[in-house]
């Protein structure tokens, strides 16, 4: 037990440092990006003594290191700060309704694809070389293979232009949340599992053949266990293994990628939020929501890491953090 | 499994908790509400605001005058009245019982207010250098007040319709609650801003028009990407969407609930830099513009005939003003253009760069076919194509080619002092001619209006002879639906919900 709260702390510790340094990179990057907040507002026809009037009242001529230092003592107590291009505007109140959408939107991408692409990867996997196993692989290239925007535009020229099922756009009405708009999360979430089905399919198949191949499953089905019972029982256990590495790590892409299919459907997300900070130069936005990512994307790595570890003694006991 | 289950079920359960601020509801029974799909605004606040998100903040703030979009006549808003002698003195007289949104009177204090903060340095205001010219202001009483100017500025009033002149109050925190709270004197008011995402106004129930505004709300959705904006329009979700492109026009001809309108042309200025090479000669300017011909322009970029809601000229006056000059066009004619080339010093032609706004309406098309065209004249045109945020903050000023989206203003001098002029700030073409100069300046001072006209003749026929730019005026595209009535948008750029109704 002491061994593995160590493995849980030594885990946290590193993504301390991970989020430390990843936040200094962040602010680092938005730095030299060229031109600054004040020169923004001010446009092409400022005079240099407007733009350094508004640098000294917004507090952007002191030296980067202490304005980090201010950015990061905000962050670690919560305070993502005003947007200093929003004047008033507190960051806290346009992200986290945003992140909440995002993460029923991964939410309902994730309880759809999980369970369909596991057992359509067992079916092949189980089916090896058969024609459904054809089938199911042939889908699956094709799914991956078509970006998000790609199969976007596909589900909403079926499901909402010519079946009209669904909206088109993704768009809360004015006054209403999400959950009276339940209808919206379908078709983005369809696309991303597009997506995912491929990757998680595949790799759910390609371990369910090695596992079937090998001496212990062959040894079960000889002692004249039934075959269902093989599978679910013996096989399925081992075979998820590498599954849940790759769903784990790809819940922080997903977070990401959501830019795209959140952009693509108008889903007030934290995607489309990121893309609409960057299209304004809402420079302290696009921190918080990249920071925000990056924390997202070490938690789901964590995660993983731990859940495996659960799952597969072997990992923890052995000190497989190395 | 049963842990990570349980994990993502708390998740879930905070995820839930954060969305679940409800709020007002968009719309209720029996209730008028127009509804619109803007791009993502940044700044509103009037004074930096960056000119978008017009439907929200014209309809929240007003100005002093308004412009008719039927006549392009000034009318009274919040002046009921104004006045000058030479242009260097103006006096306004003040409309009385006008309340704003937060019940606080509208008086020339806030006049004041709006005009001195344009030289305040911590604001950036995008109007410091046009208002400069106040030295000083005069409030004799509450609904007076009296503009002292440094030159004579004849068509001064104009200034005061500009977006960013919005009148404020001088009471309010601007600094604090401008981009969170707008807070105007205008027919409608904030009730719900979501920042980035939409926007809730109700009608000001104390609004000093009778009558106005005639709908109850207008819902206002922020939307980052036009194609999604024309689906929610398609799919009836939006009544309105402004800025539209040609291909969308096209595409929507077909719908019968949908109307594509065209209130007014901006203009595209097709710039050359005369302080370097090749443009610094005026026979390659002139080259170039022999180049060009304006029906195939016409027909290509828009797919409408020349002068029929597309206009082309080589001044910076757009077609549709009082203030143009009518001078045939040039014929098209390579071989002059050629020689013209050859004589000074290019006889193989001249490789160029041309930069443009790629995502703004028209740019992309306008840059393929000026470039088509000027090739058999011996210009071989490299075309970098930006998208506009990033043409305009690294680009357009520094440049030898380019093509830039300029709006149209109510009164040229507006935009001769601010493009044409030696010394201007957004002199993209760096042009600083003695003779354009002067023009300029007896343009901007004189008070007799016949004087003032036969100066922007002759600027028109300088700009003809050895000019930098070609002005293409484009039609400014909005989708409306068919349920909208009087849709009204003047040059101003502001569009005046206040007057439309829906069916």
């Amino acid at each position: 037990m002491n061994k593995t709260l160590l493995f849980i702390l030594k885990k946290l510790g590193s993504l301390l440092a991970t989020l430390v340094i990843m936040s200094f990179i962040i602010f680092m990057l938005v730095e030299i990006m060229p031109g600054d907040v004040a020169q923004m507002i001010l446009g092409q026809s400022a005079t240099p003594e407007a733009v350094s009037a508004l640098r000294e009242a917004r507090g952007l001529n002191d030296p980067v290191l202490k304005r980090y230092g201010r950015w990061i003592a905000g962050v670690a107590v919560g305070d993502l700060g005003d947007s200093i291009y929003m004047q008033g505007v507190a960051i806290n109140s346009i992200l986290w309704r945003r992140v909440g959408h995002s993460i029923i939107l991964a939410l309902t991408a994730f309880i759809m694809f999980v369970p369909l692409s596991i057992f359509f990867g067992v079916l092949a996997g189980v089916k090896e070389n058969k024609l459904s196993d054809s089938i199911i692989s042939f889908f699956g290239l094709a799914t991956m293979a078509l970006p998000e925007f790609v199969s976007g535009v596909f589900l909403i020229t079926i499901f909402a232009v010519q079946l009209k099922w669904f909206p088109i756009v993704s768009v809360i009405p004015i006054g209403e949340s999400l959950f009276s708009n339940l209808n919206i999360l379908i078709l983005p979430a369809l696309s991303i599992t597009f997506v995912m089905f491929g990757y998680v399919s595949r790799m759910q198949r390609s371990s369910m053949i090695q596992v079937m191949n090998s001496d212990y499953i062959r040894a079960a089905t000889l002692k004249g266990m039934p075959r269902s019972y093989v599978i679910l029982r013996h096989a399925l256990k081992n075979a998820l293994l590498p599954t849940i590495t790759i769903i784990g790590m790809n819940m922080g892409w997903l977070f990401g990628g959501l830019i795209v299919v959140e952009t693509l459907f108008g889903f007030p997300g934290m995607g489309s939020l990121l893309m609409i900070a960057i299209k304004t130069r809402d420079v302290p936005l696009i921190e918080a929501c990249v920071l925000l990512i990056t924390v997202i994307f070490s938690l789901s790595t964590m995660t993983t890491d731990i859940l495996y570890s659960f799952l597969n003694p072997r990992i923890r006991l052995q000190g497989g953090q190395r | 499994m049963k842990r990570t289950i349980s994990i993502m079920l708390l998740i879930l359960v905070l995820a839930v908790s954060v969305v679940f601020a409800g709020g007002d509801k968009e719309e209720a029974k029996d209730e008028k509400i127009i509804r619109i799909a803007e791009q993502v605004p940044g700044l509103i606040t009037p004074g930096v605001w960056d000119g978008q998100a017009f439907s929200m903040n014209g309809s929240i703030y007003e100005y002093l005058a308004e412009m008719n979009p039927d006549t392009g006549e000034l009318e009274p808003l919040l002046a009921t009245a104004w006045e000058t002698e030479d242009g260097s003195t103006w006096k306004f007289t003040l409309r009385k019982g006008v309340k704003f949104h937060d019940g606080s009177d509208f008086n020339a204090q806030d006049v004041k207010y709006t005009i001195e903060r344009t030289q305040d340095p911590t604001i950036g205001h995008l109007k410091k250098q046009d208002f400069e010219v106040v030295s000083s202001i005069e409030t004799p009483d509450n609904h007076t007040i009296i503009l002292h100017l440094d030159e004579p500025r004849p068509t001064f009033v104009y200034q005061l319709t500009d977006y960013n002149m919005a009148i404020l109050s001088s009471e309010y925190d601007y600094a604090s609650l401008g981009e969170s709270k707008p807070m105007g004197t205008g027919p409608f008011m904030m009730q719900q801003l979501t920042p980035k995402e939409s926007a809730l106004l109700v009608r000001n129930p104390n609004y000093w028009a009778e009558g106005l505004p005639i709908v109850d709300k207008l819902a206002i959705y922020f939307v980052p990407d036009i194609d999604a904006s024309i689906s929610m329009l398609e799919s009836g979700r939006v009544d309105v969407v402004p800025f539209i492109t040609q291909v969308i026009k096209t595409r929507l001809e077909k719908n019968p609930d949908i109307n594509v309108i065209s209130p007014y042309q901006e203009m595209r200025f097709i710039s050359m830099r005369v302080d370097e090479k090749p443009f610094n000669d005026n026979r390659v300017r002139l080259a170039f513009k022999y180049a060009m011909d304006p029906q195939i322009i016409a027909r290509s970029v828009a797919q409408m005939d020349l002068n029929d809601g597309i206009f082309y000229n080589e001044t910076p006056i757009m077609n549709i003003l009082a203030e143009y000059k009518e001078i045939p066009l040039r014929g098209r004619d390579t071989k002059k253009a050629k020689a013209l080339l050859a004589e000074a010093g290019y006889p193989n032609g001249v490789s160029v760069p041309m930069y443009y706004a790629s995502d703004h309406p028209f740019g992309k098309e306008l840059a393929q076919t000026v470039q088509e065209l000027a090739a058999p004249a011996g210009f071989d045109i490299d075309l970098k194509g930006y998208t506009r945020d990033i043409y305009l903050s690294q680009y357009w000023m520094n440049v030898p080619l380019s093509i830039t989206g300029w709006a149209g203003r109510p009164d040229p001098s507006m935009l001769l002092l601010l493009a044409f002029r030696g010394g201007g700030s957004w002199n993209e073409s760096h042009i600083d001619n003695p003779k354009i100069n002067a023009l300029i300046d007896n343009i901007s001072e004189e008070a007799n209006e016949a004087k003032r006209l036969s100066y922007y003749h002759e600027l028109q026929e300088v700009f003809y002879e050895e000019g930098s730019l070609i002005d293409v005026q484009v039609p400014l595209l909005i989708a409306v639906s068919n349920k909208i009535v009087n849709y009204r948008h003047p040059l101003t750029q502001i569009p005046q919900y206040k007057y439309m109704d829906v069916k």
